[in-house]
């Protein structure tokens, strides 16, 4: 496979289309279709995961109901496999909690005639010092 | 990190813990009356309140300045830094007691905590809150007390929503914390008094603390509670 030209447009629909499922908690569960049962991993706050079952069961473990979500930016490049390396930079906000700033890295892989998300790597952007 | 003014005799610095929607937030801001501001860092996901309170004990009277800290919600993600444990002196363990789960938690949030804590047996007190929703009620005293009797914790059942017992938990905690102190300082004076006639190595005993005024203590409260830590 080649480079996709379109990684671009790629990067930022996927960001677009996943977060308006995952933000809604009516929608949340479907997010798992975007994940292969088999070639998919995800590390949640360091929380490692393989697999759509195990992913759709992380999801449904967390507590909160809707995020408020502002992003900051979305980076993408194309991989030599015809995939998208995706980062993602932004805030969200549980229910009320107070605000907090995150990143988020995908990549979008090839299969079956459309992407899926191979790799997930999730954190809160809080650190040892202030 | 705060630039009061350092009119108390003690900066004391507590964590509320407990898993999310117990009403550790609640809890706090009926503590505080909801009159005192609240002060949210980003970078290390900290919300924290801050209130005065007189500390009266062994005939002497000291002036508190207490500082709670609180989550912002990064633990639904499981996700505290050793920022957050970083100097706390006192923790107030809270679980929910009409959730089940929420009590079953206590256990793992001692073990964070005893990982993280200046010490392997920091004081904690624990606080089954809801207590007013009697109804919903599902985690017996007896349940709580074999739990409290095993990691010989205090326990208080509080309602952040009536404020029963709220004060008396931060108190009790209080209580605890200063014991704790004053224990040390005897102790520091002893070993002083023993460096000075050579019999011990200049040691450090318990919490760092300053207790300001004091002939010899530093004035500067945030260098010392930095070297207080031990992450």
């Amino acid at each position: 496979m080649t480079l996709n030209p379109q990684y671009e447009d790629i990067g930022k629909g996927f960001v677009q289309q996943y977060y308006a499922l995952f933000d809604n908690p009516a929608n949340r569960n479907t997010v798992a279709t975007f994940y292969s049962e088999t070639d998919s991993f995800m590390t949640f706050e360091g929380h490692q995961i393989q697999g759509a079952t195990k992913i759709l069961q992380k999801i449904q473990s967390l507590t909160f109901q809707k995020i408020t979500r502002a992003i900051t930016t979305v980076d993408s490049q194309p991989t030599f496999d015809g995939g998208v390396l995706i980062n993602v930079l932004g805030r969200l906000q549980c229910d009320d909690d107070p605000p907090h700033a995150y990143s988020q890295v995908f990549v979008l892989k090839q299969g079956g005639g459309s992407f899926y998300v191979a790799h997930d790597v999730f954190r809160l952007n809080i650190h040892n010092s202030a | 990190m705060t630039t009061t003014n350092i009119d108390y005799d003690y900066l004391l610095k507590f964590l509320v813990l407990g898993d999310s929607g117990v009403g550790k937030t609640c809890l706090l801001y009926q503590y505080t009356d909801g009159r005192f501001h609240t002060q949210f860092i980003s970078t290390v996901g900290i919300d924290f309140r801050e209130k005065r309170l007189v500390y009266n004990s062994r005939g002497r009277r000291h002036r508190i300045h207490l500082q709670i800290w609180d989550t912002a919600g990064q633990e639904r993600f499981r996700s505290l830094t050793t920022a957050f444990y970083r100097d706390a002196m006192g923790f107030l363990l809270i679980f929910d007691l009409t959730s089940e789960k929420s009590f079953l938690e206590i256990t793992n949030w001692l073990e964070q905590l005893r990982m993280h804590a200046y010490s392997e047996d920091p004081d904690v007190v624990l606080c089954g809150n809801k207590c007013d929703l009697l109804q919903l009620r599902v985690v017996s005293r007896e349940q709580v007390s074999a739990l409290a009797e095993r990691y010989r914790l205090p326990y208080i059942e509080t309602s952040a929503c009536t404020g029963a017992n709220v004060q008396q938990a931060v108190e009790l905690l209080v209580g605890r914390v200063m014991e704790r102190i004053e224990n040390a300082m005897c102790n520091r004076e002893l070993s002083l008094l023993m460096t000075q006639s050579r019999c011990l190595p200049n040691l450090v005993f318990g919490p760092e603390l300053v207790r300001l005024g004091e002939p010899g203590a530093s004035h500067d409260v945030s260098e010392s509670t930095r070297r207080n830590c031990n992450c």
